[in-house]
C-alpha cells in the first residue's frame, strides 16, 4: 500500500512504468539471460547451435591466454582506479585551494570527460604517438625511447594513462562537491593549528569524503573493466603481444572477430562474475572505513 | 600573556565595509567581549585577529610585534567556533592532539601531559575516546575548549561559542568559561550577539555597530553611562525607552510631561566627556532615555517625590518576576517594568514615577549622549554609601 495515491488506478501507473520496464527487459535482462544460455552452446554464424554443457568454461579455465587476460585486466583496473582517485583527489585539492580562476581550472579538468571515448582515444593517440605525438619529443629528451607500438609495458602504461585522463573529470565533479561540503571552520581550525596542506587533505578532507570516494571507487572499477574498451581498441587493439588485451576487449574479439559466440558469452559471464565479486569485496571493505557523519 | 592593539583596522569585502577603521587596545589577561547586532563586523574583527581574513588597512600588534600579515599558525592564538569545528571522524583525544602533532612543535610526552591537564581542567576525561557524534552539544564545546587550551596560546578567540547550546546549558557554560578564564588568565576575545552574555562575561565590553566601535567600557558603565543612543538601546533588556523632548530651563519638556533634570549642567562622562560642548542648552531638542526598570508605579514608591507622569497601558506581559507594560506616554510608546502580580489591565491609565538618577539625554541627530542625570563620581559615592548602609 502506498502512502500517497498519485495515480488513479494501477493500470495508469503500470502504463507509465511500461517504457522503462520494456527497455530494461529487452536490452538488459533478456540479453543477459540469452548470453548465459549461449555460454553453454557452441554457436557461430552459419551453423546450428550445439549444446556443449560446461565445455566453454572448461576451455577458459585451461587457457593460459585467458588467464593472462584476467591478470592484465585486474592489474589494469587496479592501476586505473588508484590512479584516477589519487590524481583526482590531488587536482580537486589544488582547485579547492586556489583563490582565483577556480571555474577555469575546473572546466579544463572536466573537459576530457566531455569527449566521447573514441574521440578521447584519438586525441590521446596524437598526444603520445611514437613519431607524431606532441609529448613524444619531450619524453624522449628525458632519455626514454617512446615505442609503445612494440613495447608491451609501454603500451599498457599509455592505455592506463589515457583511461585515467579520461575519467578524472567525472571524479573531480563529485570530489569538489564533497570537499566544498567540509565545513570551513575545520579548514580554519587546521590553519590555526599549523596543519600543512597535504596533511589537511589526507587527515581531514579525505576521511570526511569517504562516502563519495567509495562511490567513485565502485564507478571507476566498472569503468576500468567495461568503459575503457575504446582506448584498447583504438590505441593498441589489445597488443602488442596481448599486453593490453583486457577482458572486455578479449571477449569482443572472440565474439565479433572470431565469431565464437559460445566462448564469448562464457567470457562475458566470467567478466560479470569477476566484477560482481570485486564489488562485493569493495562494499565489505570500504563500508567499514567510510565515515557517514552526523 | 599578551597585549593586542588594533590601529585603524579596516576590512572590506568587495563594496561592503565590514570593519571600518577601529582602534582598540586589549590588555594582557583581559576577558574582552565584542557585542553587536548581526553584520556589525564583530566576527570579522575576530577573524582579522586570528589571521583568517586579511586586513584591507590598518595594523594588528601583538606584544609589540606587528602581526597584520602573519600567517594564522604563527600568531599562536586558538579559536573556538560556534559550531565547535571538531573533526567528525576523530575521537575527542585525537581532536585535541591533531593540531599539536601536525605542527611538530611538541613531544609525545608533552602532548600526553597537556591532554591530561586539559581533561582534568574541563572534566572531559571520559569524552576523550568518543567521537563528536556521540557527544552532546555541551560536551563538544568542552572538547573544543580543550583543543584550544592544550596549546597554551597567547590569546583565545571565541566566536559565539555558546550560541548552539540550549538556554540552560548556555548559562552553565557561561559560568564555566568565566571560571576557566580566572584560572588560566589568558587574554580572551569573545564575540557574541547576546548582550546578557557580554555583560556577564566581559571585564570590558566593546559594543560595535556598522563596522565601528560605539563604546568600550566595563559592563556596568555601559549600562549606566551609554555613550550614545545605540549603546543605550542595545544594552539592557527590555531596551531603554526613548522620548523626544525639548530642553527648557533645565527641564525636559514632552507633550505629556515635564521633568526636572538634576545636575543639568553636568554634561556627560563618556564620549566627549572632557569637552564642554556636549552639555545641554536651553531650547535644544533631545531624546530622553529612561530604562523600563527605572520607571515604576507611583503607588509602589510613595516616597520618590511628586513628579509623576501618566501613561496608558496598551499590552501587559507577565514575565514571572515582573510585569512588563507596553504603554503610551502621550503619543510615544514606552515600556515599564512593574511589580509582578500588579493589578493592571490594558487601557488603564497609570501614574508613573521615575528614578531621577537614571535619566539620559541623547542628541536626536547624532545619537551621542548629551547628559546623564547621575555623574560618574556621584554614582561611586552612592555605591559607597550603599555599601555602608
Amino acid at each position: 500500500m502506498s502512502t500517497r495515491e498519485i495515480f488513479d488506478s494501477r493500470i495508469e501507473s503500470g502504463l507509465l512504468l511500461l517504457p522503462t520496464l520494456l527497455v530494461t527487459v529487452v536490452f538488459l535482462y533478456y540479453p543477459t539471460a540469452l548470453a548465459f544460455r549461449t555460454s553453454f552452446f557452441d554457436s557461430s554464424f552459419g551453423r546450428a547451435e550445439v549444446f556443449v554443457g560446461l565445455e566453454n568454461y572448461v576451455e577458459l579455465l585451461t587457457s593460459s591466454g585467458y588467464h593472462q587476460s584476467i591478470i592484465i585486466s585486474v592489474v589494469f583496473a587496479a592501476v586505473v582506479v588508484v590512479g584516477v582517485v589519487v590524481v583526482s583527489l590531488y587536482l580537486t585539492f589544488l582547485i579547492h585551494e586556489v583563490d582565483t580562476g577556480q571555474g577555469l581550472y575546473l572546466i579544463s579538468v572536466i573537459w576530457p570527460y566531455a569527449l566521447p571515448p573514441a574521440v578521447g582515444a584519438l586525441v590521446f593517440l596524437f598526444i603520445t604517438h611514437p613519431t607524431l605525438g606532441v609529448l613524444t619529443g619531450p619524453i624522449e629528451s628525458l632519455g626514454v625511447e617512446v615505442d609503445w607500438f612494440n613495447n608491451g609495458s609501454q603500451a599498457f602504461v599509455v592505455v592506463a594513462l589515457a583511461a585515467i585522463w579520461k575519467q578524472i573529470g567525472y571524479n573531480v565533479i563529485f570530489m569538489i562537491a564533497a570537499m566544498n561540503n567540509v565545513p570551513d571552520t575545520l579548514t580554519e581550525t587546521a590553519e590555526l593549528d599549523g596543519v600543512g596542506g597535504l596533511r589537511r587533505l589526507v587527515s581531514v578532507y579525505i576521511p570526511i569524503m569517504t562516502p563519495t570516494i567509495f562511490f567513485l571507487v565502485i564507478i571507476n572499477t566498472i569503468y576500468a573493466f567495461f568503459g575503457t574498451f575504446a582506448f584498447v581498441d583504438l590505441l593498441t587493439s589489445g597488443g602488442p603481444s596481448n599486453a593490453t588485451n583486457i577482458l572486455i576487449f578479449n571477449l569482443y574479439q572472440e565474439g565479433f572477430s572470431f565469431f565464437n559466440f559460445g566462448i564469448a558469452s562464457a567470457k562475458s559471464v566470467v567478466l560479470f562474475v569477476i566484477v560482481g565479486v570485486l564489488m562485493f569485496v569493495q562494499f565489505q571493505i570500504t563500508d567499514k572505513y567510510s565515515y557517514y557523519g552526523g | 600573556m599578551t597585549t593586542v592593539t588594533l590601529h585603524n583596522l579596516r576590512k572590506e569585502f568587495d563594496d561592503v565595509v565590514a570593519v571600518n577603521g577601529i582602534d582598540l587596545e586589549i590588555v594582557d589577561g583581559e576577558f574582552l567581549v565584542i557585542v553587536g547586532p548581526s553584520g556589525c563586523g564583530k566576527s570579522t574583527t575576530l577573524r582579522l585577529l586570528a589571521g583568517l581574513e586579511d586586513a584591507t588597512d590598518g595594523e594588528i600588534v601583538m606584544d609589540g610585534r606587528d602581526v597584520t600579515a602573519v600567517e594564522p599558525k604563527d600568531r599562536n592564538v586558538a579559536m573556538v567556533f560556534q559550531n565547535y569545528a571538531l573533526y567528525p571522524h576523530m575521537t575527542g583525544r585525537r581532536n585535541i592532539t591533531f593540531g599539536m602533532k601536525s605542527s611538530g612543535d611538541f613531544t609525545d610526552e608533552e602532548i600526553d601531559r597537556r591532554v591530561e591537564e586539559a581533561a582534568e581542567t574541563l572534566d572531559i576525561a571520559d569524552l576523550l575516546d568518543r567521537k563528536p557524534q556521540a557527544m552532546s552539544g555541551g560536551e563538544r564545546q568542552r572538547v573544543a575548549l580543550g583543543r584550544a587550551i592544550v596549546r597554551d596560546p597567547d590569546a583565545f578567540l571565541m566566536d559565539e561559542p555558546l550560541s548552539n547550546l540550549d538556554a540552560k546549558l548556555r548559562i552553565q557554560m557561561r559560568a564555566e568559561l568565566a571560571q576557566l578564564h580566572t584560572s588560566l588568565g589568558t587574554t580572551t576575545v569573545y564575540v557574541t550577539h547576546d548582550q546578557t552574555e557580554a555583560m556577564t562575561l566581559g571585564e570590558r565590553v566593546v559594543v560595535m555597530n556598522d563596522g565601528r566601535i560605539m563604546q568600550v567600557d566595563e559592563p556596568q558603565t555601559l549600562y549606566d553611562f551609554p555613550a550614545n543612543r545605540f549603546v543605550a538601546e542595545f544594552i539592557g533588556d527590555p531596551a531603554m525607552n526613548m522620548l523626544p523632548v525639548d530642553i527648557e530651563n533645565g527641564t525636559a519638556v514632552h507633550d505629556a510631561f515635564t521633568i526636572q533634570l538634576p545636575n543639568a549642567d553636568g554634561g556627560v562622562r563618556n564620549g566627549a566627556k572632557e569637552s564642554g560642548d556636549a552639555s545641554i542648552r536651553d531650547g535644544q531638542r533631545a531624546v530622553l532615555g529612561v530604562r523600563p526598570e527605572d520607571l515604576y508605579m507611583a503607588t509602589d514608591r510613595p516616597n520618590t517625590g511628586d513628579e509623576t507622569l501618566n501613561a496608558t497601558v496598551n499590552v501587559t506581559e507577565p514575565l514571572g518576576d515582573s510585569l512588563l507594560l507596553h504603554c503610551s506616554i502621550g503619543e510615544t510608546p514606552c515600556k515599564i517594568q512593574a511589580k509582578a502580580r500588579s493589578e493592571i489591565r490594558p487601557d488603564d491609565t497609570v501614574s508613573i514615577a521615575y528614578d531621577p538618577a537614571r535619566l539620559h539625554l541623547f542628541d536626536p541627530e547624532s545619537g551621542d549622549a548629551l547628559y546623564h542625570s547621575e555623574s560618574y563620581a556621584s554614582s561611586e559615592s552612592a555605591a559607597a554609601a550603599a555599601d555602608h548602609g
